[in-house]
């Protein structure tokens, strides 16, 4: 921008973050630390059998108007959801059972109490009558004639199937080498520490829905609820308190959230329903659950050719609102190339209805499973031909000078250099002492193994991906309203939303670069419906992309009119002005932002003849390529493995990452640790497991195991930064990477550790017992062969 | 109903609790101090960790009738403890918190951890961390900040 010397000391400055103070000194307001006069809490009777008939539901004599059921909080419109094709089936999913339950743990009635404790005391009163059906549990058995059915009218258990055949994959059956492998990634939950939460009520005064939400979007939910209630939108403002996590988890209009607005409409007080973490591990978004059956073919020297089979996603028993759960399959498939130049594909996905909780997304979407497929392949091929995988990765990864480049799944990897990633990763673990330190063997007779995983990650995706997805909702842009103030200092409100991603921060570094003022001076507001612009909320790694732009463009915005406002109190063209520092300097002297804003608000008579008095700009920002920018790492890990027991141990973690230009490095650096040790859990710990009869047996911490201080390590980052092109400032999103890679490095590094017995690890989380079992069955098989 | 008397945070007085109300619960609604968050309600994520008769304790594990005659402190009530306040500063530069939920928790422990271990190392602090779940941050910069808030300490009364 002519004239316009933006301050560089804000972008890729490690600012500590506004955020903190708040949370430091107990002040934080998540949505069950808000009080209100009136406030009754909410308790759901829930469904204890994955598939039933609700036969009769009686209600407490002496509880009038306490207990609801469907027929009292409607009448309700169900949404549709998942992709706008004719293929995708619509199951309707109620607030509260419509008479049937297809999972343990759905709505059947809600409770209402002055506490929770109460409230929980009455729903133990209804007395629920089901007729138990048969209960659709394996996602594979599921597609096979003659399974039970989650929805009677339905031919089959599919929500939707799909194939992608890129190339020539009837090449692929002379291959030389053909491997086939299954491999899984177990459900599990997304497990924000902060549950979820509704707190609704009447504004008698406004004559409108106020509802918080714990989201990650309240525009979107808000578009949800009105569809719902058959309420107009501007009778309904939704707000988002702090936010104590999302991950995904709190993406999607849940059937608690409408039925706590539904209530409040009745009853004229406010409620609330706070879910507790047994209601979050039985039915908050799930998420995972990916069933593999590949094959993988590649040349004797070590050429990657294809990947052709199935891939099953257990979606459980309903779409949830909008977007549903297909993402899974088609973003599986698309990015089971990995890195590679795979050149043929040919894959079945079958996106499936069980009788479990809904699936929804969680950091990562798809590619964790996608990743810990195509990466256990490749080492399952170098281990095939002997070759060591680094180095067959090395040669079958697109290089620097390949980019932009087209997969054959249709994703265009955009800038880079993946070598250079890989090289980092090597550098940085080691791999020549690691190898030096197996030959020599562990004293307490552990097992040393070393693993490689590379991941891409797609960001920053608008228009063009979307509506290729086929999404209900385009989340094709995302807006900023600046405001300068009087006394010069600046509020921002973003539609997008924060859930500890440090957005407060950065887009005020983003402002404050583009302004020329200390972030100090500048707030970012998020959160409220009734403030902010529409925007679609934060997630698909798209918040610093799309709302940084969207601050950057208000920002100019701002200093185009402050400009002018400055040159005409300079008495100068605005030509010969430049901006720096706060104020506007002209040949003759400067004019500070305070004056021009203050001439600008409030005294009107100041300004050039015929100027619209005020300094405030909206403004939508989208990149100029809509296809998503593309950050990416090699991860690489080092484990020590007890046999017996199977007991893993991380002793390193590096990563050798790019996502662009950075913002800000200390928080970049605290997603790739955060990620990471997500991802760890997914590859070690997380899971929910069902039984025969669809009764999920991970519903507290004592089952569901989460990591803990000691079992993450501090993970070494190493930063390559190819600036992106099609954004601002060539920022790539990057909150979702640090999850992806680590199930594949991790099983990579275990198999490893005990390739000399062949022992094989497809399927996450490696539990003390998959594991132990898996060496035993490796040690057995040797004995019998010797 | 049940009276009780309470030392919170410096102040004493009765209350009248229902016997089955645990102290989280009797902190945050009765008494309106929010910063003691609820994880998991069954003692496994220490997000409601509070300072019990100058121990670390689980408030979600802890009945309120059972703290008859006991002093407690939550984090309101640590605003101008020396200690905390080398602890948040060390937890802000060190980038120790994302969403903020487990971080009062967290700074309690930290706190009870400083006043067991002089300038405690790292895998100490980890192995002390293991009953406090933080979803967001991995854990990294959370143990950092402790590690630098022990050294300073330290230092300070070497």
């Amino acid at each position: 921008m002519a004239g316009h010397a933006a301050s560089d000391s804000w972008i890729g400055a490690r600012l500590l973050r506004k955020e903190d103070a708040r949370h430091l000194y107990g002040h934080g307001a998540f949505i069950a630390d808000i009080r209100m006069p009136g406030l009754q809490d909410i308790a759901f009777v829930r469904s204890q059998r994955a598939h039933a008939r609700v036969r009769q539901i009686v209600k407490p004599p002496d509880a009038a108007g306490r207990v609801f059921t469907l027929a009292d909080i409607g009448p309700l419109n169900i949404l549709e959801a998942g992709p706008e094709l004719a293929a995708h089936r619509h199951g309707p999913y109620p607030a509260l059972s419509d008479g049937r339950v297809r999972y343990v743990g759905q709505t059947i009635a809600a409770c209402m109490a002055p506490t929770r404790a109460e409230a929980e005391d009455l729903a133990d009163r209804v007395s629920v009558e089901l007729e138990e059906l048969p209960a659709v549990v394996d996602c594979v058995a599921a597609m096979r004639p003659g399974s039970p059915r989650v929805f009677d009218s339905w031919p089959d258990n599919a929500f939707i199937t799909s194939t992608v055949n890129e190339g020539n994959p009837a090449s692929l059956a002379a291959a030389p080498i053909r491997l086939r492998r299954q491999l899984r990634m177990n459900r599990q939950a997304t497990v924000s520490l902060e549950c979820r939460g509704s707190l609704a009520y009447w504004d008698h005064r406004l004559n409108e829905l106020v509802i918080y939400l714990s989201t990650q979007g309240g525009h979107v939910k808000r578009l949800g609820l009105s569809k719902a209630l058959g309420l107009p939108e501007n009778q309904i403002r939704v707000i988002a308190p702090d936010v104590g996590g999302g991950f995904g988890g709190k993406n999607r209009l849940m059937p608690e959230d409408i039925a706590v607005a539904a209530i409040a409409m009745k009853v004229g007080h406010p409620v609330r329903w706070i879910e507790d973490r047994r209601e979050h591990l039985l039915a908050s978004v799930h998420a995972r659950d990916h069933a593999y059956d590949l094959i993988i073919s590649a040349d004797r020297d070590g050429t990657l050719l294809g990947v052709e089979g199935d891939v099953h996603i257990d979606a459980g028993a309903y779409s949830l609102w909008p977007t549903g759960s297909f993402m899974e399959a088609s973003m599986a498939s698309r990015n089971l190339t990995g890195p590679y130049r795979i050149k043929h594909l040919k894959l079945n996905t079958f996106t499936v209805a069980t009788n479990k909780a809904p699936m929804g997304p969680y950091r990562g979407v798809a590619r964790p499973g996608a990743c810990f497929a195509i990466e256990r392949l490749v080492d399952e091929v170098a281990r095939e031909l002997g070759r060591e995988p680094f180095d067959l990765r090395r040669q079958n990864i697109v290089t620097a000078a390949e980019l932009p480049y087209s997969t054959a799944a249709g994703m265009r990897l955009d800038t880079g250099d993946y070598v250079a990633s890989l090289d980092m990763a090597h550098d940085m673990v080691g791999l020549p002492a690691i190898r030096k330190r197996q030959i020599a063997g562990e004293p307490n007779g552990r097992a040393i193994g070393i693993g490689f995983a590379f991941y891409t990650e797609q960001s920053g995706h608008g228009q063009v991906e979307w509506v290729k997805r086929k999404s209900r909702v385009v989340p094709g842009y995302e807006s900023a309203s600046g405001r300068m103030l009087p006394d010069g200092s600046v509020i921002f409100h973003v539609g997008t939303q924060n859930h500890g991603q440090g957005h407060e921060t950065t887009l005020a570094q983003i402002a404050a670069h583009e302004l020329t003022i200390d972030p100090a001076r500048i707030s970012i507001r998020y959160g409220d419906t009734a403030t902010t612009p529409f925007g679609f909320g934060t997630f698909a790694s798209r918040s610093i992309v799309f709302a940084g732009g969207a601050v950057a463009k208000s920002s100019r915005g701002l200093i185009a009119k402050i400009r002018r406002i400055g040159a005409h109190l300079l008495q100068a063209d605005v030509a010969n002005t430049r901006v720096e520092g706060g104020a506007v300097h002209g040949p003759s002297g400067k004019i500070s932002f305070a004056e021009i804003a203050y001439a600008a608000n409030v005294r009107q008579e100041h300004l050039p003849a015929g100027m619209d008095p005020l300094l405030d700009v909206t403004a939508t920002y989208e990149p100029t390529e809509t296809g998503g920018v593309f950050s990416y790492g090699t991860h690489a890990v080092v484990v020590a493995v007890e046999p017996d027991t199977g007991v893993v141990e991380i002793l390193d973690y590096v990563v050798a990452e790019d996502c662009g230009t950075m913002i800000n490095p200390m928080i970049v650096d605290g997603q790739v640790q955060g990620g990471i040790a997500q991802g760890i859990g997914t590859a070690l710990y997380e899971e929910i497991p069902y039984d025969e009869a669809g009764q999920p047996l991970a519903t507290s911490f004592a089952d569901y195991m989460v990591p803990c201080a000691p079992e993450i390590p501090k993970v070494r980052i190493g930063h390559l930064v190819t600036p992106a092109l099609a954004t601002e400032y060539g920022v790539k999103g990057l909150g979702e990477g640090g999850a992806i890679a680590p199930p594949a490095v991790i099983a990579n590094a275990v198999a490893d550790a005990f390739r000399s017995i062949g022992a094989s690890f497809n399927e996450t989380p490696l539990t003390p017992r998959r594991v132990s079992e898996a060496v035993d069955r490796a040690r057995r098989a040797k004995g019998a062969a010797a | 109903m049940t009276e009780i008397t309470l030392h919170l945070n410096g102040t004493q007085a009765a209350h009248t609790v229902e016997p089955r109300q645990t102290l989280a619960d009797f902190l945050r609604d009765r008494c309106g101090l929010t910063a003691t968050h609820l994880g998991c309600e069954h003692g496994a994520c220490g997000a409601c960790t509070v300072v019990l008769d100058g121990q670390a304790a689980r408030s979600c594990l802890q009945l309120a009738v059972m703290c008859d005659g006991r002093s407690i402190q939550t984090l309101e009530g640590l605003r101008a403890d020396p200690v905390m306040e080398v602890l948040r500063r060390h937890f802000h530069e060190s980038h120790a918190l994302q969403c903020g939920f487990c971080t009062p928790g967290m700074l309690i422990m930290g706190r009870d951890i400083l006043q067991r271990y002089r300038e405690p190392d790292a895998q100490t602090i980890r192995h002390e961390l293991s009953g406090q779940i933080c979803r967001c941050t991995g854990y990294a910069g959370i143990v950092d900040a402790i590690v630098a808030a022990g050294r300073e300490i330290g230092t300070a009364t070497r």
